[in-house]
């Protein structure tokens, strides 16, 4: 199990916690506006970067889906596959929000899962440095932060 | 087959239990729980926890116990300090439930497999 590498290095030590309690495959921590902030399990780049995408969107489709049917956003997807599963929920630590992506199979189970994302969440919010307290919204340049969250993911293209 | 309800408050109602609940074998999720027993030396409601962890251990406990022929285990007991965690497996569920240390764990043995035989 190789250990997260990560945007922001606050999140390295609840991102490895929850790797190892929860026995997760792979994951991905990301901002909503889809820039990466740690990964574990993934070598490649261009997967991360369409995880991100796909989990950018989904949210924000999955937030409009509750809204119209429940009144209120769903804010945590589960998908079991015939294999593996998929979990997918937002952290919030102080104002800042986080989405995270994980997948797990046999060895694990979605209630596990859910007990050490809670405990990731309570050491998100306790370990969130002052500066990042301040919101980050999106600044409208997808492609561009979601490249620069890549290069310190796994390096600048051509150095991959 | 009885009702996962039913289970439920049979097995609340034994001497010692403090609380019983019917939970998902695969996602550790609760199907069924009663209330924790008031005076229950517990910070918070800890069920949750206890049913997704109990369900995941018991799945370890079945490998082990296959990996040495031994074939599915009957019961499980988890002996702590301040009481115990018993689990028995009904085929998609299993049944936990936690005990004080001066229960009657012959009987709490007893009603859970005969509920774990009605469930399955």
């Amino acid at each position: 199990m190789s250990s997260p590498t990560v945007a922001e290095t606050w999140v390295a030590g609840p991102l490895k916690r929850l790797m190892e309690d929860a026995r997760l495959i792979s994951g991905v921590l990301l901002y909503p506006s889809g820039r990466a902030v740690g990964q574990f399990g993934f070598s490649n780049a261009a997967d991360v970067m369409s995880i991100c995408a796909l989990t950018s969107a989904i949210n924000a489709s999955s937030r409009e889906l509750g809204r119209q049917l429940d009144g209120k956003p769903f804010y945590e997807m589960h998908h079991a596959g015939a294999e593996r599963q998929v979990f997918m929920a937002r952290a919030m630590a102080g104002a800042q929000e986080f989405l995270f992506v994980g997948v797990f199979d046999r060895e694990s189970s979605l209630g596990v899962v859910e007990i050490y994302f809670a405990e990731f969440q309570k050491a998100l919010e306790k370990l969130l440095p002052e500066k990042q307290a301040k919101v980050q919204g999106p600044s409208g340049d997808f492609e561009g932060e979601l490249n620069r969250s890549l290069d310190a993911l796994f390096g600048p293209i051509g150095k991959r | 087959m009885k009702a996962v309800g039913q289970v439920v408050a049979m097995l609340s109602h034994v001497p010692g239990v403090l609380a019983a609940m019917v939970v998902g074998a695969s996602d550790g999720l609760i199907v069924e729980t009663s209330p924790m027993l008031a005076g229950a030396a517990v910070v918070g409601d800890s069920r949750k926890h206890t049913a997704a962890l109990a369900a995941y251990l018991y799945s370890k406990v079945t490998r082990a116990s296959q990996a040495a022929r031994l074939g599915n285990p009957a019961f499980m007991r988890l002996e702590a300090e301040q009481g115990h965690i018993c689990v028995v497996g009904a085929r998609d569920v299993v049944l936990v439930t936690i005990v004080t240390p001066d229960a009657n764990l012959g009987r709490v043995r007893l009603d859970m497999m005969t509920a774990a035989k009605g469930e399955s």
